[in-house]
C-alpha cells in the first residue's frame, strides 16, 4: 500500500457516497426547497441569524470541525490495530453515519426554526433530555481538557524546537487582535505579518532546542515527581518539566478563557487556521506526489492488521468497540452537530445549501484524518504529535524541505491546532460552569473563580490518567453525543412522517457501541489501575484518577440509557398520535 | 454571431470564472468569516447597549430624557426589529460565543 493508493481510493469513496447517497437522501427523504424560508431569512437579525454564501458556510463549516480530532484518533487507532482497519472505518463511517449526522442536525435546526440541540431536545424529547444533554456536554468538555492537555504536556516537554513557536503563538495572537480589531488594520497586512512571524519562530525553534533541553533539565532537578500507570501496566512518572508545560498550557488557555474572545482566543484560533492550512496542504501534495519523486517516503510501513485484541497487561482493548471511540472526527463525531445546528444551520441561505455545507465538510473532514492515517503509516511508529510530526516531514521532504525543519513545522502545526481548542475548551468550561452553579454560588459567575476551578478540575484529570484512557473515554462521550443527535434526527423524521432509517441504524449502532466501549474504558481502569495498584501509596493519585474516571463512564452510561429511555417514550408518544409536545417538567 | 470556438472559450472561461469564486468563497469562509462574525457580534453588543440608553423606555428603563430619545428616534428605528429579535429570542449555554471554534 502506498499514500497514493490510499488517497485515491479515499476520494473515490467519498465522492461516490456523497453523489449516490447523501444526494439520493437529500432529493427523497428530507426534499429539502429552496423556496423554503430558512432561519437566516426569517430571523434576520443580522448577527447570529444572517443568509451566507454557501462557498463561504462550506469553508467555515470545514474549518469549525476539522481540528485536533481526527488526526489523533487516526494516528492512535494505526497504532493500536494496524490501518486497515483505521482506514475502513474512516471509509465507511463517513458514508454511511458521520455525514448523515451533520447534515440531519443541520436540516432539522433548519425546519426548527434555528433551535439548538438541546433546546430541540427539550421540545421533541422531555425538559429532561436538555439537563442531561447539558451535564453530558459538561463531561464531554472535562474529557476534552484531560486527553488534549496530557497530548500537550506531553509533546510540548518531549520536543524541545516547539515551545519556542506556541510562545511566539500567544503573542501573535495579542498582536493579530490589537491589530485588527484596535487599529483597525488590513486582514490581508495582519495575517502576513502574525503568520509569518509564527512561521519564523517554529522554523527557529530546532535551533534553540538545546537551550529548552536544558531548562527542562534544570526543571527536572526539582524533583516533583507524580506516577500513573501505562495502558500495559508499567508504572511511569510525569517529571517536574511536564508539569510545568502543562501549566504553560494552562496559563496560555487562561488567557483564551478570560480576555474578550476578539483580544485572544479568535485570533489565535486565526493563526493556527493558516499554519495548519498550509500544513495540510503541503502534506497531501507531498503524500500525493511522494509516489513519483520519492516512491520510499510514499509506502506504508505500519501493518495493514496488528490484531484483535491490542489490549496488554490485563486491559482490552477489542477492535469492536473500541475502534469506534478512538476513531471520532473524520468518521463520525457528535460535536459537529451542536456546531451544525447553532452555528452555520442559522446562516444558511437556501435549504439545499445543507448538503454541500454539512456532509460535504464532513466528507472533506474524512481527508484530513486520511492524511493523519498516512502520515502515521509512512512514519512508522510512535504515538500522537510524534508520528504525526515525522510523517508530515516526510512528506514536505518530498518538496525538499529538510526533514528537521518539515518535522518541526509538523510538530507545530499539531500542537497549535490542539492549543487553540483546549483554550475554547477551557473558555466554554467556565461558562458552563457559571451556568450550572451561578445561581446558589454567585462567585461562580466570576470569569476568574471559573476559569481556575476549571483549570483544576483538568489539571487533576491529565494528571490522573494514560492518555489512551482519557482519549476513549472522551471518544466514547463524543460519539454517545452523536448517537443521540442522530436520536433526534430520527425522532424529527418520525414526527415529520418521514422514513427515519438511514438517520435509525446508524443511531443504533454507534448508541451499543459506544455504550460498551464506555464499560470497557471502566473496566480497564478497574483491572489495570484500582486492583493492581491500589496497595500501594505512591500511586494513590493514579487509583483515585482511575476511580473518577469510571465514575465518568458509568455517568455516561447511564445518561445515555436515559435518553435512550425517554426517546422512547417520546417515539410512542408520536406513533400513538398524541401530541408530540413534550411533557411538563 | 459567435463562433463555436468563441462560445466554448466563453462557456471555459466562465466555468474558470465559477470555481476561481467558489475557491475564493471557501476561503474566505474558512480564514475571515468569523472574524467577520466576532466583529458583527461585537456591534451588536454595542448597538443593544446604545438602543438601551436611549429607547430604555421600551423596556421600562427610562435613562435619557424624553426630548433626546425623540430626536435620536429617526436614527434607532431602523435597528429596532432586529434589535428585539436579538434581545428576546431565547438562548441556551449552546449560543456562548466560541463553541463554533472548539470542535
Amino acid at each position: 500500500m502506498n499514500t497514493l493508493i490510499a488517497l485515491v481510493i479515499g476520494v473515490v469513496v467519498i465522492y461516490l457516497a456523497y453523489l449516490f447517497y447523501a444526494k439520493r437522501v437529500d432529493a427523497t427523504i428530507i426534499k429539502a426547497d429552496p423556496k423554503k424560508a430558512t432561519p437566516a431569512k426569517m430571523y434576520m437579525d443580522g448577527v447570529d441569524f444572517s443568509p451566507t454564501d454557501r462557498n463561504v458556510l462550506y469553508g467555515y463549516q470545514f474549518k469549525s470541525i476539522a481540528a485536533a480530532g481526527p488526526i489523533v484518533g487516526a494516528i492512535t487507532a494505526a497504532n493500536l490495530w494496524g490501518w486497515l482497519p483505521a482506514l475502513l472505518w474512516l471509509l465507511l463511517g463517513v458514508s454511511l453515519i458521520g455525514w448523515v449526522q451533520d447534515y440531519g442536525a443541520m436540516m432539522m435546526a433548519v425546519r426548527k426554526d434555528g433551535d439548538s440541540l438541546t433546546a430541540i431536545a427539550h421540545k421533541l424529547i422531555s425538559p429532561r433530555t436538555r439537563t442531561i444533554l447539558l451535564l453530558f456536554i459538561f463531561v464531554y468538555i472535562l474529557m476534552i481538557l484531560g486527553a488534549f492537555g496530557n497530548l500537550l504536556a506531553g509533546a510540548l516537554n518531549g520536543n524541545p524546537s516547539v515551545p519556542l513557536g506556541i510562545i511566539v503563538l500567544a503573542a501573535a495572537g495579542m498582536l493579530a487582535g490589537q491589530m485588527l480589531y484596535k487599529w483597525k488594520m488590513d486582514l490581508i497586512v495582519t495575517t502576513i505579518v502574525v503568520v509569518g512571524l509564527t512561521l519564523l519562530a517554529i522554523l527557529i525553534g530546532p535551533l534553540v532546542q538545546g537551550s529548552v533541553a536544558d531548562f527542562n533539565k534544570a526543571v527536572n532537578g526539582l524533583g516533583l515527581t507524580i506516577y500513573y500507570v501505562e495502558t500495559t501496566g508499567a508504572v511511569l512518572p510525569f517529571t517536574t518539566s511536564y508539569m510545568f508545560w502543562l501549566l504553560f498550557v494552562v496559563a496560555f488557555s487562561y488567557l483564551g478563557a478570560t480576555l474578550p474572545i476578539w483580544r485572544y482566543a479568535q485570533p489565535v484560533n486565526y493563526i493556527g487556521f493558516w499554519v495548519m492550512a498550509l500544513t495540510i496542504v503541503g502534506g497531501l501534495l507531498g503524500a500525493a506526489l511522494a509516489v513519483f519523486i520519492k516512491p520510499a517516503v510514499a509506502n506504508f510501513v505500519v501493518p495493514a492488521f496488528k490484531v484483535f485484541d491490542a489490549g496488554t497487561g490485563g486491559a482490552l482493548q477489542p477492535l469492536w468497540p473500541m475502534l469506534f471511540v478512538t476513531i471520532a472526527c473524520g468518521a463520525i463525531s457528535g460535536w459537529h452537530a451542536l456546531v451544525s445546528s447553532v452555528g452555520t444551520g442559522r446562516q444558511l441561505e437556501y435549504e439545499t445549501d445543507a448538503l454541500p455545507v454539512g456532509a460535504g465538510s464532513m466528507f472533506s473532514e474524512t481527508l484530513l484524518a486520511l492524511l493523519a492515517l498516512m502520515a502515521i503509516s509512512v512514519a512508522g511508529k510512535g504515538a500522537g504529535a510524534a508520528a504525526f510530526a515525522a510523517g508530515v516531514g516526510q512528506f514536505l521532504n518530498v518538496f525538499g524541505l529538510d526533514p528537521t525543519y518539515g518535522t518541526a513545522l509538523g510538530f507545530a502545526a499539531f500542537v497549535i491546532i490542539v492549543i487553540t481548542v483546549t483554550q475554547l475548551a477551557l473558555r466554554f468550561m467556565r461558562v458552563v460552569f457559571a451556568e450550572a452553579f451561578g445561581e446558589m454560588w454567585p462567585a461562580a459567575k466570576n470569569i476568574h473563580i471559573g476559569t481556575i476551578v476549571s483549570a483544576i478540575l483538568m489539571i487533576i484529570i491529565v494528571l490522573s490518567g494514560t492518555f489512551t484512557y482519557l482519549w476513549q473515554i472522551f471518544g466514547a462521550a463524543n460519539q454517545l453525543m452523536a448517537s443521540l443527535a442522530l436520536m433526534l434526527v430520527t425522532l424529527w423524521l418520525v414526527e415529520q412522517k418521514k422514513n427515519p432509517m438511514f438517520a435509525f441504524w446508524p443511531m443504533a449502532f454507534m448508541y451499543v457501541t459506544t455504550i460498551a466501549a464506555n464499560i470497557v474504558s471502566a473496566y480497564n481502569l478497574w483491572a489495570t489501575v484500582v486492583l493492581k495498584q491500589s496497595s500501594k501509596p505512591e500511586l494513590w493519585f493514579a487509583v483515585a484518577g482511575a476511580v473518577a474516571m469510571i465514575l465518568i463512564s458509568l455517568f455516561l452510561i447511564a445518561a445515555a440509557l436515559y435518553i435512550g429511555w425517554d426517546a422512547w417514550g417520546a417515539y410512542n408518544r408520536m406513533k400513538s398520535g398524541k401530541a408530540a409536545a413534550a411533557p411538563a417538567e | 454571431m459567435f463562433t463555436p470556438m468563441q462560445l466554448g472559450i466563453a462557456l471555459v472561461r466562465n466555468r474558470i470564472s465559477r470555481v476561481l469564486d467558489a475557491v475564493r468563497g471557501i476561503l474566505y469562509g474558512a480564514g475571515a468569516h468569523e472574524i467577520v462574525l466576532y466583529t458583527v457580534r461585537l456591534r451588536s453588543d454595542m448597538e443593544n447597549l446604545f438602543i438601551l440608553v436611549t429607547l430604555g423606555d421600551l423596556i421600562g428603563v427610562p435613562i435619557l430624557p424624553p426630548y433626546y430619545s425623540l430626536r435620536l428616534l429617526p436614527y434607532i428605528v431602523p435597528q429596532v426589529s432586529s434589535w428585539k429579535r436579538r434581545v428576546l429570542r431565547e438562548r441556551d449555554i449552546l449560543d456562548a460565543d466560541g463553541l463554533d471554534l472548539l470542535a
